[in-house]
């Protein structure tokens, strides 16, 4: 049967590659969009989030920082908490709903959100773990020398 | 009136059963020595899918890396085979399979360590793209033409595609990502790896290698047999056309 129809059918072969090159096109276009742009400038640290805080406004954006220790206070489907960028420079987070799992002092995060007022209100918590493998071995000689690592990078 | 060659099935060889083998059980092995490691202090028991992610992100890395190769060799028109169309067609859907794997087994890590399944950062979005142009190539290669007009048409859109391989591997050097950074990217006595963890992503990597040859194999055969099956369809509809026609000239 497709040897009967074989001088036509070089026209519609090559409407539906259009077709499917168009809908790739559209589909690259909209992950190039979506993702590439905006993954660029993926979040900004603590102390960008400070120096840019007139320019931020009330738009969205991401901030990332380590968790400072003692500041973390939690209520049910609520959570207080300091991040600090490399700089320095600290961040008062409110944030609404549970935190993950691995969620604890001194560990970088990348929260979701927006300033309001002096504090940034947070409806995402990511924890953003490093490539870090340590065993929980109590036997460790860094444990007892000092972390010689702070915050994240 | 078939030609002799047409009669030969491409059989599975015994090459193919070795790998096979040593495939699973180098997989076996993984799965069973990832399942024992110690939980780490970041990310405790979570910390095990080191066992798998990245070796199934390298096994596609190295499935493209064969499509482009091998669409090279094709384009060329010193080194111009029909094996090397074959081989960049099965390869590229064993690295679309691999793809989406690391993407699964990605947001399965990520939901309980980040805390989100998914997020627009650039290694997931380069990813997820990488994906998007091999399934893309795949379906190019269902377009219905001639063989050498597919060949040359799909080899130039993997070589297309393949740019983002790199782009997808440095992505979290490039860009600010959520995504950690490259776990084998210093290995110094000080790393932040522990040995064990070191010795079983290996493993991981040597098992993915041999799992990705055994299925390229496999994959290439069935695409042979297939070509096999076509040509002799169009051998018995040529035959039974030739028998309508003289049945009509013998009434």
């Amino acid at each position: 049967m497709t040897a009967i129809d074989a001088p036509s059918r070089a026209a519609p072969g090559r409407r539906r590659l259009w077709v499917a090159g168009a809908v790739i096109v559209a589909a690259l276009g909209f992950l190039l969009f979506q993702g590439l742009g905006e993954a660029t400038v993926y979040f900004k640290t603590a102390d960008e989030a400070v120096s840019q805080k007139e320019d931020l406004g009330d738009r969205r954006f991401r901030l990332e920082g380590a968790v400072v220790p003692g500041t973390v206070e939690a209520a049910p489907g609520r959570v207080a908490f300091e991040v600090r960028g490399a700089g320095g420079g600290t961040v008062d987070v409110v944030h609404q709903g549970d935190p993950p799992e691995l969620f604890q002092p001194d560990i970088p995060v990348v929260l979701e959100g927006r300033w309001d007022g002096d504090r940034y209100a947070s409806d995402r918590i990511m924890v953003k773990h490093t490539s870090e493998y340590r065993a929980e071995n109590p036997d460790r000689v860094d444990e007892y020398v000092g972390k010689d690592r702070a915050g994240g990078q | 009136m078939t030609a002799p060659a047409h009669d030969r099935l491409p059989a599975r060889s015994q090459a193919s059963f070795i790998l096979g083998a040593a495939a699973l059980l180098a997989l076996v092995s993984t799965i069973v020595l990832g399942l024992g490691l110690p939980p780490t202090l970041e990310q405790g028991p979570y910390a095990r899918l080191i066992a798998i992610h990245p070796p199934l992100a390298w096994a596609a890395y190295l499935a493209f890396g064969v499509t482009a190769i091998t669409s090279v060799l094709y384009l060329w028109s010193r080194t111009r085979r029909r094996v090397w169309d074959r081989v960049a067609a099965s390869s590229a859907e064993v690295g679309v399979v691999f793809t989406a794997l690391t993407l699964v087994t990605g947001s399965i890590w990520g939901r309980p360590t980040w805390g989100v399944w998914w997020t627009w950062d650039a290694r997931l979005t380069s990813t997820a793209l990488l994906l998007a142009l091999f399934l893309g190539y795949l379906a190019l290669r269902g377009v219905q033409t001639d063989v050498h007009t597919r060949a040359k048409r799909s080899a130039i859109a993997a070589l297309v595609a393949v740019v983002d391989v790199p782009v997808v591997h440095f992505s979290v050097e490039w860009w600010r990502t959520l995504h950690q950074g490259r776990s084998l990217a210093q290995l110094t006595p000080q790393s932040d790896l522990d040995g064990s963890y070191v010795a079983v992503m290996l493993l991981g990597f040597m098992a993915m290698t041999l799992v990705y040859g055994w299925l390229l194999i496999e994959r290439y055969r069935v695409e042979a047999l297939e070509e096999h099956f076509e040509d002799q369809g169009l051998d018995r509809a040529l035959e039974e056309r030739r028998a309508e026609a003289e049945a009509v000239v013998a009434r």
